[in-house]
């Protein structure tokens, strides 16, 4: 697939601290794009300029296959770091710059904030909303007319668990609707369960990039219980397909081959006279993964 | 350009301190030269009448062109709440980010520094021509003198210019005003006196706001000159006229250097 976003070898330092360094990568069309890592990685920094507002020591960026960059970013909807509004203009006409700058969408603005939840509040300033429902308002500009990309830095901060889930919802349907969604986030959680992509960066140094499947792959783990631990410890090494086993306080945990599922290790311990009290299958967390990618 | 402006006027329409600004401009402007005005009408000297001519035909366009200008420093800070508010609400990268170019931004300002020159200038010539009407009693001689209506609209591009410059460079709000007023009102005065008196010419005069504030005097000079009975036509060197579209050029250019090479 063509990529919509093409990054090479950026490099950016403020004065002595390298914010980034040569960082290079593809965004494919459609995908839910994550840029994952932890405070300070240099995700907003990489936002930033290629959204022209902050300025690269080195590299370059494409979009759209080569097409001039301010006409891009009017077929973008973006949300970077914080959302900035004229603080006494109402929402709607802070909504009407938006769609003037970016020359479209002026017949949208009531349906985008109709899908954020702010249509009762059209008319109040910006001053008198609260952090959740700025952050509501700078997700509606990015979405006003329909742009082909959206890129969102950290979508959710300062929203309510049910305006966290909301976004998410939302950014699976514009996904399935074709939309590229490009996101940088912290929350793994969120990532997780959203994203098709992803790229690790670490203090500027961009440690993987690809389909969420690949970077993020790790075998699963069983944990199982009997009544007697040592016994079925002794009875599980001899198991073929079973790489370690941790003793916990009350369990063990089996790192297994990909090959081994539940069901035998429960017919294996049957047959050798142990009767599970306790199986349960253990998908590595993300969370695990990635601080063992970025450590 | 039309775009450029028409985005500006979204921004400005329903700001309410762009209003009190421009409403307090348009009230006390011609409050305080009808205060003036009639002041000096009473100022007798010998017994004499002798500023009665101050506000006719034409004397009125250098007399209140001088006044005027130390009012253009409304239409200044007004010039840098705009543009530090862009950098308080952020709002400046976020022009950029939904689709303009960074020298966008710049130039909707300065079109913005055009339109309320020309505003200015306009009302300028309005209330001269009323001052005018009311103090020599005909139309004659209503448009000798017009040199100074140009003069006032440089000055004012100069003006607000520097002060959208400042505002660019600063970005703080109260910061950019305490500077500008601080360089107007005194710091341009000192580096011009000693400019003149180290280099022992006039180069002093051609500092960024002094080359403009020369185009339109202090009229103190012609008054003392009207004292006396003399009518001398005060010659204002081109040279004002050229400094003042240089020093424009010059806040274009630097704040473009400043706008494409910065983070934002």
């Amino acid at each position: 697939m063509q990529p919509v976003l093409s990054i090479q070898q950026i490099s950016k330092s403020y004065g002595p601290i390298r914010a980034l360094e040569s960082v290079s990568f593809n965004v494919p069309e459609g995908s839910v794009f994550g840029i994952l890592g932890p405070n300070g990685s240099g995700k907003t920094t990489l936002l930033g300029i290629v959204l022209d507002v902050l300025v690269a020591n080195g590299g370059s960026y494409k979009w759209f296959d080569g097409m001039s960059a301010d006409a891009a970013r009017r077929q973008i909807g973006a949300l970077l770091e914080t959302p900035n509004f004229y603080h006494y203009l109402t929402a709607i006409e802070n909504l009407e710059i938006t769609a003037a700058i970016k020359e479209r969408g002026h017949e949208d603005k009531l349906r985008v904030l109709e899908l954020t939840g702010l249509l009762q509040r059209k008319d109040s300033k910006f001053l008198t909303y609260s952090l959740g429902m700025k952050q509501r308002l700078a997700i509606a500009a990015a979405l006003l007319g329909n742009p082909k990309i959206l890129v969102l830095d950290e979508p959710t901060n300062g929203l309510d668990p049910a305006g966290i889930a909301e976004i998410r919802e939302l950014i699976v349907k514009l996904s399935n609707e074709g939309i590229t969604v490009i996101m940088a986030s912290h929350l793994l959680d969120e990532v997780e369960k959203v994203c098709t992509h992803v790229a690790i960066l670490k203090r500027g140094n961009l440690l993987v990039t690809g389909h969420v499947d690949d970077v993020l792959h790790s075998e699963d783990q069983i944990e199982v219980r009997a009544d007697d631990l040592k016994a079925l410890q002794q009875l599980l090494t001899g198991m073929n397909g079973i790489k370690k086993i941790q003793p916990g306080s009350n369990t063990l945990l089996l790192s297994c081959d990909a090959a081994v599922q539940p069901a035998q290790i429960n017919e294996y311990c049957m047959q050798g006279g142990i009767i599970l009290t306790h199986l349960l299958l253990r998908k590595k967390s993300l969370e695990s993964k990635f601080i063992e990618l970025t450590n | 350009m039309q775009k450029l402006l028409s985005i500006e006027w979204l921004k400005l329409k329903n700001y309410r301190t762009f209003w009190i600004l421009i409403a307090l401009y348009v009230v006390l402007l011609p409050m305080l030269n009808y205060e003036i005005a009639n002041s000096l009408g009473s100022f007798t000297f010998n017994g004499m009448s002798v500023f009665t001519k101050s506000y006719a035909f034409p004397d009125v366009w250098s007399n209140m062109g001088c006044l005027n200008s130390y009012f253009i420093t409304f239409l200044a800070i007004l010039v840098i709440i705009i543009t530090t508010n862009e950098y308080s609400f952020k709002t400046n990268r976020q022009n950029i980010i939904d689709g303009w170019k960074r020298i966008d931004f710049l130039n909707a300002k300065v079109l913005l520094v055009v339109i309320l020159s020309l505003l200015a200038t306009v009302y300028f010539f309005i209330l001269g021509s009323g001052f005018g009407l009311a103090y020599s009693g005909s139309a004659n001689n209503l448009l000798s003198g017009y040199d100074k209506i140009f003069y006032f609209f440089l000055l004012s591009v100069n003006y607000l210019g520097f002060a959208m410059m400042i505002a660019m460079w600063i970005k703080r709000s109260g910061l950019a005003i305490s500077l500008f007023l601080l360089y107007s009102i005194m710091i341009e005065g000192i580096l011009q006196k000693i400019l003149n008196w180290k280099l022992g010419s006039n180069y002093g005069d051609f500092l960024p706001l002094q080359s403009s504030d020369e185009l339109l005097p202090f009229p103190m000079m012609k008054m003392a000159a009207h004292m006396m009975g003399a009518n001398i036509q005060a010659t204002v060197p081109q040279y004002f006229v050229i400094a003042t579209i240089l020093w424009c050029v010059v806040y274009y250019f630097i704040c473009r250097s400043m706008l494409l090479r910065r983070d934002w």
